[in-house]
């Protein structure tokens, strides 16, 4: 049976930043800056959280569907890694602002930026058991990142001075179902490749650590078995000729060019020329939204599935290879088709145009953000958000529905819709 | 195969991914940092590195080492055990 991603929407915030003017800011070497392959990087403002970004992902696809088929969505699963509380999960607040069917399964799920692709693996098999013929999943990838000014520059902050620039916020909602419009899935065509290593992780709330030189090996690593483990297990697979497209997880943009690199020196012993020509043809299309948005950890393996569905030529249906990398670590390598009348259906969600019209941040504007006792930290017991501290920010949501938070009571979030 | 070999096939592929490194003198106590590598390129002179010296292992084995001749010391050790 037919298996995949039924439609899908990005929420690529609300406000950006444009990251070289980030990076005259912070005055870093602009030229070596270049190699990050970054452009744009989303902000989440401070009445914006994990859950209003998986919500403004998944409405539309939810508005687009009928009561009836609405009604069949009987899993609900947000995949991330900013979580706002150790036991409620973000799944029960999205479930209620989606007015989800109340026979629906929800949970939440972790695994560093691998839970996207955790979350659309169990959909899928969710849909393939056939245990509720014609049911549908809903998968929501969301994740923010929040720099606490002070501890930036510290012994263990984030890989030094490329991590603020390619830090993003977004969220990836799939709708996954027997009508595979959007991406049909190789079923049972998958590689995955998993060990302990701790390159990053988020092991006090509001921060990150990690080592920028020890996740690049760790990804390179598993970009390489996930692929041989996939080619072990799909016959003839090849991997210059079988993907007419290849989406990786993109930390930035730099780092899949690198990867994208030395999976064709080994696995195609391709010569430098030929490898940029690829590069070129088959990665760009997936770098386009990545590179707007920034990394959003577990979202960013969908964010650039959705870049190359949108971006990619169908004028004959195509095989897109996927690959996914969650420090700490698991990853995994698939694959499905994408025809044009899908690409036609995920264009009227018009991705490109919500990115653009999104707020452009000043310099000023994010600093107070960053420094600001604005932004809400993990475990709050009580605040009121003002939806007016950036505000023009607030004319980009105009004539939009979006949902924002407006305040904690005694831990419980209440948020509203504006538009 | 020696440390000093080991070492010699470090810096060739660090001019490979740093061209302008060309005529600049590499000493084993140079960091690949300091001689204008970013994470990207510290991580490709790895890889390449090892596919030079046909060595199968997991690359972040590797993590850890302060400088070139460190690498060159480790690399010569997972060489004798593989």
């Amino acid at each position: 049976m037919a298996v995949g991603i039924e439609a899908m929407n990005v929420f690529g915030g609300t406000a950006y930043l444009d990251v070289m003017q980030l990076a005259k800011y912070r005055q870093l070497d602009t030229s070596r800056f270049e190699n990050l392959l970054m452009k744009e990087k989303a902000v989440a403002l401070p009445y914006e959280d994990p859950i209003t970004f998986g919500v403004n992902a998944a409405k539309p696809l939810i508005d687009s569907l009928s009561a009836s088929d609405k009604n069949r969505i009987e899993l609900l699963i947000t995949c991330t890694e900013s979580g706002i509380d150790f036991s409620k999960s973000m799944s029960s607040y999205i479930h209620h602002y989606l007015g989800l069917n109340r026979h629906c399964r929800m949970f939440e799920l972790k695994n560093a930026c691998y839970s996207g692709t955790a979350g659309l693996q169990t959909a899928i098999q969710f849909i393939l058991s056939q245990t509720s013929p014609g049911a549908k999943a809903l998968v929501i990838a969301t994740d923010i990142s929040r720099f606490m000014a002070a501890e930036r520059g510290g012994a263990l902050s984030m890989g030094g001075a490329y991590a603020e620039p390619s830090s993003g916020a977004g969220a990836v909602a799939l709708l996954v179902s027997e009508q595979p419009y959007a991406f049909q899935i190789d079923v049972g065509a998958n590689g995955y490749y998993g060990y302990e290593v701790c390159d990053t992780c988020r092991p006090v709330p509001d921060s990150e650590v990690g080592d920028a030189d020890l996740s690049l090996l760790s990804y390179l690593d598993c970009c390489e078995q996930a692929y041989l483990a996939y080619q072990n297990k799909v016959e003839g697979a090849d991997y210059r000729k079988t993907f007419q497209y290849l989406a990786f997880h993109t930390p930035f943009g730099g780092m899949v060019k690198g990867a994208h690199r030395t999976m064709m020196r080994k696995m195609a012993k391709a010569a430098p020329p030929e490898i940029e020509a690829d590069y070129a043809q088959r990665v760009v299309p997936g770098l386009v939204y990545c590179q707007r948005v920034g990394n959003v950890m577990g979202a960013t393996s969908l964010l650039s599935l959705a870049s190359t569905i949108d971006n990619g030529q169908y004028g004959s249906p195509k095989r897109i290879g996927c690959f996914s990398y969650g420090s700490g670590c698991s990853s995994e390598f698939y694959s499905g088709i994408v025809t044009a009348q899908g690409q036609e259906r995920q264009r009227a969600f018009a991705i490109q145009r919500h990115l653009d019209e999104r707020y452009p941040l000043s310099m000023d504007e994010y600093e107070t953000l960053l420094t600001g006792s604005s932004s809400v930290k993990f475990g709050t017991r009580n605040v009121q958000l003002d939806i007016d501290l950036i505000p023009g920010a607030v004319a980009a949501h105009a004539g939009k529905s979006r949902l924002v938070l407006d305040r904690i009571h005694e831990f419980h979030r209440e948020y509203r819709w504006i538009s | 195969m020696n440390t000093n070999e080991l070492f010699q096939i470090i810096v060739s592929h660090t001019r490979e991914v740093l061209p302008e490194l060309q005529d600049h003198p590499i000493q084993p106590e140079d960091r690949l940092a300091d001689l204008g590598a970013n994470s990207v390129d510290r991580a490709e002179i790895i890889m390449m590195t090892m596919d030079t010296l046909s060595l199968r292992i997991p690359s972040v084995e590797l993590f850890g080492v302060n400088n070139i001749g460190e690498l060159a010391e480790v690399l010569y050790a997972k060489l004798q055990t593989s």
